[in-house]
């Protein structure tokens, strides 16, 4: 088994989970409770990576993590790296992919929190954010959970964009998933099976905690 | 504190609200009304969780909400809310419960202030109990400790019993005002049961389709309204207690005497209802009455209700009989007559009055 890039993969999940959870829990806050104009917009952009091929989003990430792109640019100027084909650029892309996967469960929780305990936060003195982050937050936690299983999950198993932005460096951009992709393409089936086999058991873990923190929710 | 607005909910009536209110110091207004009137509307906007459509509401140089500023917001007008059931943060203790509202105070100060309302509330048992693990009643006890303990200027109590049995809600009902009193804290009550409003109320706001339409000492704003309360609880009349005899309480009204059933407990004066379904008519000889609770009476109305009569009466005190067509007639009944008025004990409901 290609144990390099079964690590790589953890630690790309790892870290992208570390970004992504403190950015998605600053944007399901007006996503779930915001009353503006701009909401459904906003909607819309953080859920585009569900529906765009990984390709189209990979190709987008290229052109705007490029050296002549402004991000890529300032990067270049402020590490004298490339971010595109690196492990930084292939972790910014994965916190953008995956970004949906943390929303989606946890907008849906802080949704079905009381509003009355909303309300009763308020008239005790709380802001904004006292009441978000003092009732809100903690009362949608199985939400919160979900989201980051659900993210770090598909971070781990995410093929095109990592393709795409990544490329297939190993040690830099070689994950698991794409490793596969590697063994098969050079006829190492029982390779390619041990890692597929490892990487479903995985999902359907993930899957069957989701499920059960769903089931608890309702309950 | 002065509030004037309206408000109005797309399928709904025209909520409209005009009373004024002392801050600093202990006052019970009862917002009273059938349900559906409005009362909870009334007392969200004051609380800065619904926002009116025009008007102006004020405390003091503070300004709350007027229609061209953006309204000050719940968190910074200094009120405390009782929701109908609870809203208690059920991800924190009893303990914690209480102490969400003084969150930015230093820690020594906290913790005697949460100490003090769990023993003011009687709640020492529970304080490290989640709320799921407490009765409603003491629900009920916590999410009134947990108003009251950033000091509030204004305390909003929405029917804060009328999610509990029977029992709890007494025991609560006869603590609150002593409370409320004992913190020296002005409140609202909304309420549809003219019981509890009389028993707690030092004011009543009476509320119909969406207006209020009267303000005053609570016994006379109910007798002043006829109709669906009135129908409810009857004649409120102001009473003495003079005595206790064979378990009943003697009472007097306007020098009358009274027997009605002992609600038991410590009180001088109290008010008793009677209902008009209580009250039965007799042609009787003039001259001395010994019986108890039967009055002489002078007719001084009698109206048409459904196929009932109402009989008003001067019994020395204003009383009223729900009688058959049959029976008015049967005893040729008319204004200026003099008749003897029986008043079953048991239709006479005495509620003490707290002092």
């Amino acid at each position: 088994m290609d144990w390099e890039a079964i690590r790589l993969s953890l630690r790309l999940a790892f870290s992208s989970s570390l970004l992504l959870a403190p950015l998605g829990i600053l944007l399901a806050w007006p996503l779930a409770y915001g009353c503006f104009r701009g909401r459904v917009l906003l909607e819309a952009v953080t859920s585009i990576p569900l529906v765009l091929p990984p390709t189209v989003l990979g190709f987008y990430l290229i052109v705007a993590l490029g050296p002549h792109s402004p991000v890529g640019a300032a990067w270049e100027s402020l590490t004298g790296t490339r971010l595109v084909f690196s492990f930084q650029g292939l972790l910014l892309a994965q916190v953008i992919t995956n970004m949906p996967f943390f929303l989606q469960p946890l907008v849906a929780s802080l949704g079905g929190v009381d509003r009355r305990l909303l309300e009763a936060a308020s008239t005790l003195g709380s802001g904004r954010a006292g009441v978000y982050f003092r009732v809100a937050l903690p009362l949608a936690w199985r939400g919160l959970l979900s989201g980051l299983i659900l993210s770090f999950a598909h971070a781990i198993g995410e093929f095109g964009v990592v393709l795409m932005v990544g490329g297939n460096l190993p040690g830099k951009t070689r994950t698991a998933s794409i490793a596969i992709f590697d063994q098969v393409q050079s006829f190492d089936l029982a390779g390619a099976s041990r890692t597929a086999l490892l990487l479903l058991g995985f999902a359907v873990t993930v899957l069957a905690c989701t499920a059960w923190l769903r089931a608890r929710e309702r309950a | 504190m002065k509030a004037r607005f309206t408000k109005t909910f797309p399928a709904g009536p025209v909520i409209e609200a005009e009373f004024g209110l002392t801050l600093g110091c202990f006052g019970l207004t009862v917002l009273f009304g059938p349900s559906g009137c409005g009362k909870t509307t009334v007392l969200r906007c004051l609380a800065g969780l619904e926002r009116p459509d025009q008007g102006l509401i004020q405390a003091g140089a503070e300004v709350w909400f007027r229609p061209d500023l953006p309204p000050m917001p719940a968190a910074r007008r200094g009120i405390g809310y009782v929701f109908q059931e609870s809203a208690l943060f059920p991800h924190l203790t009893v303990a914690g419960n209480i102490a969400f509202g003084l969150h930015g105070w230093p820690r020594a100060q906290r913790r005697a202030r949460v100490a003090e309302l769990i023993r003011l509330m009687g709640l020492e048992e529970f304080a490290e109990r989640r709320p799921v693990e407490v009765s409603g009643g003491q629900k009920q006890r916590v999410a009134l400790a947990r108003a009251l303990a950033p000091r509030p200027r204004l305390v909003l109590l929405d029917e804060p019993f009328a999610s509990l049995d029977r029992a709890a809600a007494e025991q609560l009902r006869h603590n609150l005002r002593q409370i409320l009193q004992t913190l020296g804290v002005p409140a609202i009550l909304v309420t549809h049961d003219p019981q509890e409003a009389l028993a707690l109320g030092d004011r009543m706001l009476f509320m119909a389709e969406g207006r209020i339409i009267r303000d005053g000492a609570p016994a006379e704003v109910l007798s002043a309204t006829g109709d669906a309360a009135r129908a409810q609880i009857g004649e409120v009349l102001r009473a003495r207690v003079t005595g206790r005899v064979e378990g009943l309480l003697r009472l007097e009204v306007n020098g009358v005497p009274l027997f009605a059933p002992d609600p038991g407990g410590e009180f001088t004066e109290a008010y008793a209802c009677i209902r008009g379904e209580g009250v039965s008519l007799e042609q009787g000889p003039h001259g001395l009455l010994s019986q108890r609770n039967r009055l002489a009476a002078t007719i001084r109305g009698i109206e048409p209700l459904g196929a009932l009569r109402r009989v008003r009466l001067d019994a020395g005190m204003p009383l009223e009989a729900l009688i058959t067509t049959w029976a008015c007639s049967d005893l040729g009944l008319e204004p200026g007559q003099v008749v003897h008025a029986l008043i079953k004990a048991s239709a006479i409901q005495v509620i003490p009055i707290e002092t």
